[in-house]
């Protein structure tokens, strides 16, 4: 009997333990903010969430900043995200290699899609396919962060006569490695 | 010293002189050294003889049509003047046949050697010794990003030209190139590539038909009759050679680049 009465009062202490853990950390409402125009003011206070447990919330955070800017366009809102990344890369919210392929992905001409150490018979012609299919979306990317966030189109139609030629030199490439056996 | 030879030289001192002076962006590459520029420029010379071979063929195959449906001979049976032009019709078609069966091997040779050279190098060059990463690099580092005189290049597709005029237009290309401000190599050599292993098809599926084509023609004379078929070869021969369409694949062009200095991230590639 007092080893069951034992156990009953361990349960519940557990119980309040672990209801305390939890208080510790933002409730739901805490992380789910609405960030509102100008760009600036609405980094520093996603920065001020991502560095206060809301980490779980980058993306939803980044998508918000991505729409606020593509709202507000200006071509200062390609450095004010690049410090924004390397902010919260500094302090460990996402991974350095995270915080460059985001940007990159949204803010430079060439392609994260296209990477790898490997030679391109190898590592791209056996998923050619997949491959262009994923620039494509990217050069979407690109069209929201270069052209309509940072009113910079130029960089985006280098990058889309970048698509455009990849295209056409990895079918030739593509077809020479098959027709060599590599 | 004879003028292809110092053509040759002209060219060589030329791509030397891209080498050494190339961006230091992406690797150097070999695309075209001269032996894949002298297959160029041979398969562009054994077109336009093919071509001024057959251009009378064609004109005079033209004119007898033309004289044949002016003459309402179509559907008309037992009438000696149809009977006559629709037989000097089936012979100018078979003069044609012959010509071109004369002519395809070596039309055939030259566009193999070009696209088996091509394609070592493509592989070579692009696929074994270059990255993912370096195949964009090539593509990008030719154009500074304040290059005004960048130009979209729209190669593919460039049926409605003469295919001798097509060769001089790659071998201008690739042989009187000058220093980064034009379009890159790779893209020239994959488009020359594929161009050419469309033609090797071509020839092939070309040369296979010929011989049947000829039989049926020899057996038609002795009926006079001009068949579908006689019209869809003479035409689709004039497409090749002579061209038929202007077909541009405009890629979307450059609009002014602004004149601040471009924000360059930590982050960026």
């Amino acid at each position: 009997m007092n080893t069951s009465k034992f156990l009953g009062s361990l349960a519940a202490i557990m119980s309040l333990l672990v209801l305390a853990a939890c208080e510790s950390k933002p409730v739901v409402g805490f992380c789910s903010v609405t960030l509102k125009p100008g760009l600036a003011s609405a980094i520093r206070l996603a920065e001020d969430k991502l560095g206060n447990g809301c980490e779980y919330s980058f993306d939803n955070y980044y998508t918000q900043l991505l729409n606020i800017a593509t709202e507000n366009p200006d071509p200062a809102n390609k450095q004010l995200f690049s410090q924004f990344l390397v902010g919260v890369s500094e302090r460990g919210i996402i991974s350095k290699r995270q915080a460059k392929n985001t940007y990159n992905r949204y803010f430079n001409v060439k392609f994260v899609s296209l990477m790898g150490d490997y030679n391109t018979c190898s590592q791209t012609c056996p998923v050619r396919g997949k491959v262009m299919s994923d620039m494509q979306q990217e050069l979407r990317d690109k069209e929201q962060g270069l052209m309509r966030a940072s009113e910079d189109s130029a960089s985006y139609h280098r990058a889309d006569h970048l698509f455009k030629e990849t295209q056409l030199v990895l079918e030739a490439t593509c077809r020479a490695c098959e027709a060599g056996g590599s | 010293m004879n003028l292809s030879v110092k053509h040759t030289i002209v060219l060589c001192i030329v791509f030397a002189g891209l080498g050494s002076s190339a961006e230091p962006t992406g690797p150097v590459m070999q695309l075209f050294p001269s032996t894949v520029i002298e297959d160029i420029r041979e398969t562009g010379k054994v077109a336009e003889d093919m071509e001024n071979s057959i251009q009378d063929v064609i004109s005079r195959l033209d004119l007898q049509q033309q004289l044949y449906t002016e003459s309402m001979c179509a559907g008309v049976d037992q009438d000696p003047g149809c009977e006559r032009i629709a037989k000097q019709l089936g012979a100018t078609y078979l003069e044609l046949l012959n010509i071109m069966s004369d002519k395809l091997p070596e039309m055939e040779r030259a566009v193999t050697n070009t696209r088996s050279s091509l394609e070592q190098r493509l592989r070579e060059e692009l696929g074994q010794k270059s990255t993912p990463s370096g195949l964009q690099d090539t593509l990008l580092g030719r154009v500074s990003k304040s290059d005004n005189s960048y130009q979209a290049s729209a190669l593919r597709g460039r049926s409605g030209i003469r295919l001798s005029n097509r060769f001089k237009q790659y071998y201008d290309l690739v042989a009187t190139r000058r220093g980064g401000s034009s379009q890159s190599m790779a893209v020239i050599a994959s488009d020359i590539y594929l161009d050419m292993d469309e033609a090797s098809h071509l020839i092939a599926a070309t040369q296979q038909e010929i011989s049947r084509a000829a039989l049926m023609e020899q057996l038609n004379q002795s009926f006079g009759m001009i068949t579908p078929e006689m019209s869809a070869v003479v035409s689709g021969v004039k497409s090749i050679l002579f061209g038929e369409s202007q077909l541009d694949t405009q890629i979307a062009s450059l609009p002014p680049s602004k004149d601040e200095q471009a924000f360059v991230s930590p982050l960026e590639m």
